[in-house]
């Protein structure tokens, strides 16, 4: 069970709301034209740490294509964000 | 004010130190074996002949036939680099090495020590030595250095007043901004050649235009924004290196080769039980030339697997057989401020801490305490790793 990106799926076990642990929350990105990131929430990007793609479940009708970043903000905080080719939006992510 | 030293062409000046006799020869830095077959520098002699840096190879050598080309020394580079900008640090600068051949440094703590701006350059230049051409430019903003310092001839140092910024940066070429090729033509196309004619240009029309790339190189173009240099933490130098007896091409043998340097480095006294933050592996390959990937780990570790791991994937990338490998622990955490456990594990603190949910539980209602319960740890996508269970019990 993979959720698209932004989506809060949550399932029930033995009566109790299950929620995703580190699902992804939908963000306001600027980025440039390579798609790397400039502003994340507004707050300006100081450094671009890594970057990796995760292409997966390409064989099912929810393929999961995003383009992670993992910043340094000006404020000094730690932060991932990635592309989602499948819904073409901008996520920020702990845990990746 | 901020001062910009640049050595042009450095990676090639570090290459034609094995081979000297090139220097007043045509000849360039032969492009990466992996990448676009396009030069790297060239010496003033292929300059001459016509031979532009960042020329397609075969142009290259059907404009000037007798063109050399030079092998490149990545790791080389690298070292006479720091070599550099650890003479800048000598001399009581403190450096921030932007890129290979562009640092950048405050003026202000050492102008008194050298009794003035102008001397405090004059000691930079004379660390940096007379072998690479390095230049100064010095302004009261960042970019204004670096244009400064692209106007300056070798051993010279170019000054620019506050008051005398936007006369000095208006005739300058738009390719001192930090911008992508087809973003040069595009402005060559509205009529923009230089930097006083986009700075003249309304800020909203160019964001409109050229987007956030655009309007942040229009602000550079008018001064750029008056931010200070924070010079690095010095490296620490601690690194281990293996040659082999004969070249090695072998991924298996340099595995096993990595794994020893790893365990080598970080047995070495000088790490005093800090944790590695970034690494560097470098080879000398059996062409002559030299390899070199640097690495920042995702959370420092001491770990030799985790950094043997993280660094594996990087053998693929070498061009060629390797004569000597390296390894270099280029950062270090301090030795004290690792997490440690919030609670050692004993049955009075797990009592307590049931305690403390229940108490949260009672007081935020049902649901409120989860349980992190692993499902898939090996997914790659985070979120399917792991689910949050309500903890009612």
């Amino acid at each position: 069970m993979v959720a698209r990106a932004g989506e809060s799926r949550t399932a029930r076990a033995e009566g109790r709301v299950v929620v995703r642990f580190n699902a992804p929350r939908a963000a306001r990105v600027e980025a440039n034209a390579n798609g790397t990131p400039l502003e994340v929430n507004h707050r300006a990007v100081a450094l671009v740490r890594e970057e990796w793609r995760v292409v997966d479940r390409w064989w099912t009708e929810e393929p999961v294509i995003r383009g992670y970043f993992e910043v340094v903000l000006e404020s000094g905080e730690n932060t991932v964000v990635f592309y989602d080719g499948a819904s073409g939006g901008w996520y920020t992510q702990r845990g990746a | 004010m901020i001062a910009c030293l640049t050595i042009p062409g450095l990676e090639l000046k570090a290459a034609l130190r094995r081979t000297p006799s090139l220097a007043l020869r045509p000849a360039a830095l032969a492009p990466e074996p992996q990448g676009e077959p396009l030069i790297g520098p060239v010496t003033a002699a292929a300059e001459a002949a016509g031979v532009q840096p960042g020329m397609r190879l075969g142009e290259a050598l059907a404009t000037c036939p007798s063109l050399a080309l030079v092998e490149p020394d990545a790791a080389g580079a690298e070292l006479a680099w720091e070599e550099i900008v650890h003479a800048l640090e000598d001399s009581g600068f403190s450096v921030d090495p932007a890129s290979l051949g562009v640092a950048y440094f405050e003026t202000r703590g050492v102008e008194r020590l050298y009794g003035g701006l102008e001397p405090a350059l004059r000691r930079a230049l004379a660390a940096v030595g007379t072998e690479w051409d390095a230049r100064i430019g010095a302004a009261g903003r960042r970019f204004a250095a670096l244009a400064a310092a692209s106007v300056a001839r070798p051993g010279q140092t170019v000054v620019v007043a506050d008051d005398e910024l936007p006369q000095f940066l208006a005739p300058l070429p738009l390719t001192l901004l930090p911008l992508e090729r087809g973003r040069y033509e595009e402005l060559e196309a509205l009529g923009v050649r230089k930097l006083g004619q986009l700075a003249g240009l309304p800020g909203g029309a160019v964001a409109e235009r050229l987007g956030p790339d655009g309007r942040r190189a229009w602000g550079l173009a008018r001064g750029g924004t008056a931010a200070r240099v924070r010079g690095r933490r010095p490296p620490a130098a601690v690194a281990a290196s293996l040659e082999f007896p004969e070249a090695v091409g072998n991924e298996l043998t340099l595995r096993r080769a990595l794994a020893g340097l790893v365990e080598t480095a970080l047995a070495r006294p000088e790490r005093r039980d800090r944790f590695v933050r970034k690494v560097a592996l470098a080879a000398r390959l059996e062409s002559g030339g030299s390899w070199r990937r640097a690495l920042t780990l995702r959370e420092p570790s001491a770990d030799p697997d985790r950094i043997r791991v993280a660094l594996s994937p990087r053998l693929v990338e070498l061009p060629g057989p390797v004569v000597e490998l390296r390894l270099e622990l280029v950062e270090l955490t301090e030795p004290t401020g690792h997490q440690l456990e919030l609670l050692a594990a004993g049955a009075e603190d797990r009592s307590r801490l049931r305690d403390g949910l229940r108490q949260v539980r009672a007081s935020t209602g049902s649901g409120s305490v989860c349980t992190v319960v692993e499902v898939a740890p090996w997914s790659r996508v985070p979120e399917s790793r792991a689910l949050l269970v309500p903890k009612d019990e």
